[in-house]
């Protein structure tokens, strides 16, 4: 860990009593936040360590649950119907399908209108900014008008000054992926916007504070809003449904979609765009919002450096070492305590139970260098070719191994050692620092951490009751 | 006969366009045909080295003096391609004071400005370099960009009459007895700018003398016409560091030995290099154990490369020769000197010369010789200027760099762009139009792209190795796809897509050599984007089968 | 070339035994620090632009990632050019705790600016003379604080404040900061020192510069906590934490703080003290800065042993049973509408202050979210950023305003102003709550 200090001279002094919790979850992405949720609907006390800021915040805001299978079959119209068929050792299978249900249905019920999708097992194809449609099970209310499958034509805008998104292109990619409508595309310059560098969230920030701004070099103002609904319009040639790269407001969205689409007399939509991405950031914020409502104590901004395991080894290992181990017993018996570095003191933070869900090699819940790949907290095993050559294969889009590095898990979720044995009795992991699937290729990322976290996240706070 | 041309350049490397430049300036018509584009053999990877000399000072004198020529006329020629880092040959504790001193000395035997500084003052001007350094000498080496250097002189030669084709692959060299009068070619997508997508096309060149400059791949095309250039391909690999650890060239100062020498390159700092014999310059291993053996040794130099972002390896394949007989065993004992072969002389065959070995940092003066002997040949009597007329984005790069205009660009990226771009830099910057930075890792900026895309058409690789845009550290992740969105709507989607995959491979494969720690997670990044969020690796619209739209949710609540 | 190119002594064997090389040597000044290889880190995800204030409401900055690994990468070692938007950054620091892959940002912001202002802004600039002043408000405060009527009498005129906007470029829109008629540090000399004696529990306390200047009530309000823990409280001298330096790139001044500091904490340490200070932003300094930007001997153990007040207590008290026993009874203390200060985030601690007080019957703390509240330090003070910074502020003090709160509570001297500046009302700071608690209202001294 980047933090993490060794030498006794600079460490804080230990603190005496730690800060003490049922459940304590590292990471603060979807799969953590999702854990935390769960866990918190019973009455445990709950608390959420996140170091930096989660991956969530780059993602596209949709939640996939599986758009391809393994063999990459797809797109799939049922996502449901093949999580039976996945191979062992996949999230999903440890998990099993009703609870991948049980997460969304869970899902659904904390971001209330925010996301639709609910309404049928069917996946939605959902227009991305590079071009092409992607399968997806829920998406944002802000995306809903923009789905491939209906057909009415759509106008795509673009500006020049947002180079990721370019509404000419993303048409005729659209037309060449055979969707059943027209789309046209225009790029435009953004009212309000002064240098060619803005940042996407200054363009969300014009519209969400309506701010005025000057058109056509004249010195009377209107209000931002305005001013983009009127540039639109003179090239609107009577499409129902105007996209936009997602940059329309931030905590306010819908009143920005909905005073452009009234301005404009159509229906308005976002399309999903890459990191810095505003519907991961919104989809962030809603999660962090229902941790505070559910009571989960939140604390951010540290990271967990290390752990102690408890003296008196686990209460589900026998009490005589010399018993005769059995497959469960865990290999390094019971979690006392973390312990959380606040810029060079260490602070214990002490659970019952442990949800690890630190991401991915982008998250760096996984990470390596040239002589292998570890997970840096607690050094559960990460299954890895030992050759770094069988890291990857020469196609950039082949099979990638690794994409799917991340930890082994028993149908507990507790990260596994090498002999499959679980690594600790009480810690459990969820999301992208799990191994085995490539989410990537099967776009399944949103729903492996919804699932797991939740899944985590319930058995957690169970035990705690236990 | 009346042939197409009067010279026929094979290669679109530095030598091929050398002599291209060189000839075109006396006036000779000239073609240059390159299999891929330019720079895609031997120039393209190198280390970017603009060679003192030091490096020969010991072992071959006669190159060391060519080289220190030739790195003062470049730098007046081509200044806006050269890095005045100046370089240290830096002895520790091993290494040895005869050769130190051997090496001073030789130095000033060939006239190489040399001066030798403390450890403690090599260290003031490098502080990264290691403690345990003894003492160092300074000689004026620089940093050159190959790829910009050979494009201007492509450029250069154009405007002066010639014709450069790239994606022309010579098929066969065609002879009539005892003399080649020209070649087949095959262009990939018609002749003129690149094109994806464009029908490929063949086409017959014939001229009055061909010039073989297709280094390492020299023997393949000699063989065409049952001759025999007996080239000993070697291959060295290249690792390229994330950030510049070093401003200055480092060498280690000892006898001949791999990964010696750290290069700031640009953005970047390339480590080199190793030297190992190949039978095909097309078809050989890159190993681990190779990248691995550069980065381990160099960080006795330099120790914070050790942990240091790597964000991608190549590979080079030097195109040495000697004259049969000679049978040295070690490649790197092979001399660095070049070869003219006239086949008249030597074969009995007239029309063609093939040139073999040699070195970048001398390719003018190499061109130059070769370009008296074709004149020779054809009876024309001209002189040589290249060593005087600067490349084009040379001219007065002291109004540039005196010059506040930042063209409304942040400083660095004006900066950065203004060195790129040379004297040419107002001509690309001014616009009224939105000019975003499209690669945020370089400071390129959509002006800049499109001014790469007039001159080369549809291939990405080609805009790349003009403006760098796709060669920093998220190699082409967030940016290649907005590289082929400037292909639109000039060109269309399926072209633009094609030639993003295209483009996203190529960066892929020198990443795959520096999978570990930050880079990997930089590549799930990439992975994530492109795979998760655009589903550009499941695309339906590069799938044959139609997609049943239908099927799946289109928002209506039933 | 000429012959001076060649050295005199072609042996050149007398340098070699003289290489005892100290490394700090080599990066002598703040300024002239490499930080290219921190871009490494960095994977391009814009986490951290999509967390700055500033980007989101002024399109002339350019954002954390090009201001720090984009433009460090770009930059070769000659390069002085650092532009000139570096100086619209307002140090709040969130790019540093945003970014997911631990890119030193605020460190290569400090280090930048430092250099424009070492390379680009003159000295005799009035933006250069207005900086260093509020970058040295430690060296204006004593003075007020000797004629603190006149000096709050002065400061308000309307006149003054026109005069500081037009030859300072100093804000007219915002009252300065009334200076107390008594210092902290005057009232602890007057009550005779520490009340508690210890050996076992001691703490230095770093007041900082506003709690003595100008709210001694919340550094009293530290000592009557603390002494109610059993503590035995020190005062060491101090000199200004550096955060309005490093904000405004004068390194040297900071510098030359922080070794004040780091001699008379280290020495606290070596008592047996640990640190504890009042303000978020002399804590994230002390903590995250000084071990960034300088090596004086003894840094990296004061950052490691600089505690903020509330979590010390939180980690070495059993604080959450202390104050279940406590109830504070009356509308004064009812509800408040809490900012987490971004320094206090930076440090881990935005979730503490409504955590603890919960704690507390019949004290409601609502967070008011995670937004900046725009003032930066001495950002907002500035007649050029005034404007922007209270756009920052913008939805802070809408989420105030929604809260059912009717007065806020902080951590930070300038947030605190901030708070009042655009709401109207009082700002309370959490030790004060405590104390209440604790100690009772009117904590004997």
């Amino acid at each position: 860990m980047g933090r993490s200090s060794t030498e006794p001279s600079t460490t804080g002094r230990c603190a005496e009593v730690a800060i003490s919790d049922d459940v304590l979850v590292i990471g603060g992405g979807l799969a953590g936040a999702m854990a935390a949720l769960a866990a918190a609907e019973r009455d445990v006390r709950v608390r959420l360590v996140t170091y930096k800021q989660s991956t969530l915040r780059q993602a596209s805001g949709l939640i996939d649950v599986l758009g391809y299978a393994p063999d990459g079959d797809g797109p799939l119209v049922d996502p449901f119907e093949a999580l039976e068929g996945l191979p062992t050792g996949h999230p999903y299978e440890r998990v099993g399908s009703e609870a991948v249900r049980e997460a969304l249905a869970f899902f659904d019920e904390v971001a209330g209108d925010a996301y639709v999708g609910d309404h049928t097992d069917a996946n939605a194809l959902v227009p991305t900014h590079g071009g092409t449609v992607k399968p997806t099970a829920r998406y944002p209310t802000a995306t809903a008008a923009g789905l491939a499958s209906d057909n009415r034509d759509a106008l795509l805008v673009g500006f020049e000054t947002l180079p990721d998104f370019d509404g000419p292109l993303a048409a005729s990619h659209l037309a060449a992926a055979g969707v059943p409508f027209d789309a046209r595309g225009v790029t435009l310059s953004f009212p309000g916007i002064e240098r060619d560098d803005a940042k996407v969230t200054r363009y969300a920030h014009l519209l969400e504070r309506d701010e005025a701004v000057s058109v056509d070099d004249s010195a009377a103002t209107v209000g931002a809003r305005d001013a983009l609904a009127e540039s639109v319009d003179e090239h609107l040639e009577g499409e129902p449904r105007v996209g936009f790269p997602a940059i329309l407001g931030d905590e306010r969205a819908d009143e920005v979609r909905t005073a452009l689409g009234e301005g404009l007399g159509v229906d308005v939509f976002e399309v999903p765009m890459g990191p810095p991405s505003l519907p991961g950031m919104r989809l962030s914020d809603l999660l962090y919002d229902a941790l505070e409502d559910a009571g989960v104590r939140v604390t951010s901004g540290v990271p967990v450096v290390d752990y102690e395991v408890d003296p008196r080894g686990s209460s589900d290992t026998p009490a005589d070492p010399s018993a005769a181990k059995t497959s469960d017993d865990p290999a390094r018996g019971r979690i006392d305590h973390v312990v959380v570095d606040r810029n060079g003191a260490e602070v214990p933070h002490r659970a019952d139970q442990y949800v690890l869900a630190t991401g991915g090699l982008v998250g760096k819940g996984v990470r390596s260098d040239r002589e292998g790949v570890r997970e840096p907290i607690f050094d559960c095993h990460v299954p890895h070719p030992e050759d770094r050559y069988d890291w990857f294969v020469d196609g950039v889009f082949g099979d990638q191994p690794y994409a799917r590095f991340g930890l082994d898990v028993d149908r507990e979720l507790r990260p596994l050692e090498t002999d499959s044995r679980p690594t600790f009795s009480n810690l459990r992991a969820a999301g992208a620092v799990l191994g085995g699937y490539d989410f990537a290729a099967e776009k399944s990322g949103s729903g492996v951490s919804l699932a797991t976290g939740y899944v985590a996240g319930r058995r957690a706070s169970t035990a705690v009751i236990r | 006969m009346a042939t197409d041309t009067e010279v026929l350049v094979l290669g679109g490397g530095s030598t091929g366009c050398g002599i291209a430049r060189d000839l075109a300036m006396r006036g000779l018509e000239v073609t240059l045909v390159e299999r891929g584009n330019l720079t895609d053999g031997t120039t393209g990877r190198m280390h970017g080295l603009l060679h003192s000399g030091g490096r020969y000072a010991v072992s071959d004198q006669a190159s060391a003096t060519e080289c220190i020529e030739e790195n003062e006329i470049l730098r007046d020629i081509a200044g806006h391609c050269v890095e005045e880092t100046g370089g240290l040959f830096v002895q520790l504790p091993d290494d040895s004071d005869d050769y130190f001193r051997e090496k001073l000395e030789g130095c000033r035997d060939c006239n190489i400005p040399a001066r030798v500084l403390s450890g403690r003052e090599a260290r003031e001007i490098e502080p990264y370099l290691t403690p345990d350094i003894e003492r160092a000498i300074e000689v004026p080496d620089g940093a050159v960009d190959p790829f910009r250097l050979c494009v201007a002189n492509a450029v250069d030669a154009e405007a002066h009459g010639a014709r450069i084709e790239t994606h022309a692959e010579v098929i066969d060299l065609l002879r009539d007895g005892a003399d080649v009068y020209g070649v087949d070619v095959r262009h990939d997508s018609g002749p003129g700018k690149r094109r994806h997508a464009a029908p490929g096309s063949t086409e017959e060149i014939t001229a009055e003398y061909v010039v073989n400059a297709t280094g390492a791949w020299a023997g393949q095309i000699a063989a065409m016409a049952d001759l025999e250039v007996a080239v000993r391909p070697s291959k060295g690999v290249m690792t390229i560091m994330n950030v510049r650890q070093v401003d200055t060239v480092i060498n280690r100062c000892r006898p001949k030995g791999d990964a010696d020498i750290v290069v700031p390159h640009e953005t970047t700092a390339i480590l080199g290099t190793t030297d190992e014999e190949v039978s095909d310059p097309d078809d050989y291993p890159e190993a681990q154990w190779e990248v691995d053996q550069v980065i381990d040794t160099l960080a006795d130099l330099v120790p914070i490369l050790e942990e240091a972002r790597t964000i991608r390896s190549f590979w080079g394949v030097r195109p040495l020769y000697e004259p049969p007989g000679t049978a040295t065993q070690d490649p790197t004992d092979i001399t660095r000197d070049f070869f003219l072969l006239d086949h008249a002389e030597r074969d009995g065959v007239s029309g063609l010369s093939s040139i073999v070995g040699g070195k970048f940092t001398t390719y003018r003066a190499m061109a130059e010789e070769i370009s008296d002997h074709v004149c020779g040949k054809l009876g024309v009597d001209a002189t040589c200027a290249t060593a005087e007329e600067p490349l084009p984005g040379s001219e007065n790069l002291a109004v540039l760099e005196d010059g506040m205009d930042e063209f409304g660009l942040r400083s660095p990226v004006a900066r950065r762009s203004k060195q790129r771009l040379g004297s040419r830099a107002s001509d690309v910057l001014e616009t009224d139009d939105a000019n975003p930075v499209l690669c945020a890792c370089e400071g390129v900026t959509r002006a800049e792209v499109r001014d790469a895309i007039q001159q080369s058409g549809t291939d990405l690789n080609a805009v790349r190795i003009r403006t760098r845009a796709s060669m920093g550290n998220c190699q082409g992740g967030f940016c290649s796809q907005l590289l082929a969105t400037e292909l639109h709507p000039e060109y269309d989607e399926a072209t633009a897509r094609s030639a993003l995959d295209e483009l996203f491979q190529e960066r892929w494969k020198g990443q795959r050599h520096a999978l570990w720690g930050e880079q990997l997670s930089q590549a799930m990044v990439t992975y994530a984007l492109h795979a998760t969020t655009m589903n550009r690796d499941r695309d339906p619209a590069a799938s044959d089968g139609s997609l049943e739209y239908g099927a799946f949710d289109d928002g209506e609540v039933r | 070339m000429s012959e001076t190119d060649h050295p005199p002594d072609d042996g050149a064997t007398e340098d070699r035994s003289s290489d005892e090389f100290e490394p700090i040597q080599v990066f002598p000044e703040a300024e002239a620090m490499d930080l290219r290889p921190g871009a490494d880190n960095c994977y391009k995800c814009s986490t951290c632009d999509t967390n700055c204030p500033v980007a989101e409401v002024d399109d002339e900055f350019p954002g954390p990632k090009f201001q720090g690994p984009e433009q460090w990468r770009l930059k070769r070692q000659d390069d002085h050019d650092v532009d000139e938007s570096v100086m619209k950054c307002s140090n709040c620091m969130r790019c540093d705790s945003a970014c997911p892959s631990e890119v030193p940002l605020s460190q290569m912001h400090n280090t930048a600016r430092g250099e424009y202002i070492e390379e680009r802004m003159s000295r005799f600039s009035r933006e250069y003379l207005r900086n260093r002043l509020l970058a040295n408000y430690r060296r204006l405060a004593p003075l007020a604080a000797t004629f603190p009527r006149t000096a709050n009498f002065v400061m308000g005129l309307s006149v003054t404040q026109w005069l500081g906007e037009k030859t300072l470029g100093i804000t007219s829109e915002r009252e300065l900061p009334d200076f107390a008629t008594e210092t902290f540090r005057e009232w602890w000399t007057e009550r005779g020192g520490p009340a508690v004696e210890s050996e076992a529990k001691q703490i230095a306390y770093f007041h900082g510069c506003y709690a003595n200047y100008n709210t001694p009530e919340v550094a009293k309000a530290l000592v009557r906590v603390y002494e109610h823990f059993g503590y035995e409280i020190m005062i060491p001298e101090q000199d200004c934490s550096g955060t309005p330096m490093f904000a405004n790139g004068m390194l040297e001044d900071a510098r030359r703080a922080a070794e004040t500091n780091v001699a008379e904490l280290a020495a606290a340490l070596e008592d047996g003290a640990d640190i504890v200070a009042s303000c978020s932003s002399c804590s994230m300094s002390i903590r995250q800065e000084y071990p960034e930007l300088f090596d004086f001997e003894g840094t990296a153990e004061v950052a490691a042993n600089t505690w903020d007040a509330l979590e010390y207590l939180r980690v070495h008290e059993d604080l959450e049973a202390e104050l279940a026993d406590a109830s504070l009874e009356g509308d004064e203390y009812d509800e408040f509408a809490y900012h987490a200060p971004c320094h206090a985030r930076n440090q881990g601690l935005d979730g503490q202050t409504v955590d603890v007080l919960e704690a507390i019957d019949g004290v409601e703390a609502e967070d008011v979210g995670d937004s900046c509240s725009g003032i930066s330090g001495t950002y907002g003070w500035k007649a050029e950023n005034y404007e922007t910074s209270m756009k920052i502020g913008a939805a802070m003090f809408e989420h105030m305003e929604g809260a059912e709160a009717e007065q806020g509570l902080t951590e930070c001297p300038t947030c605190s102003m901030q708070m009042g500046h655009g709401t109207g009302y009082e700002i309370t700071h959490t030790l004060e709550i405590l104390e209440a608690a604790l100690v009772g209202d009117a904590g004997a001294a």
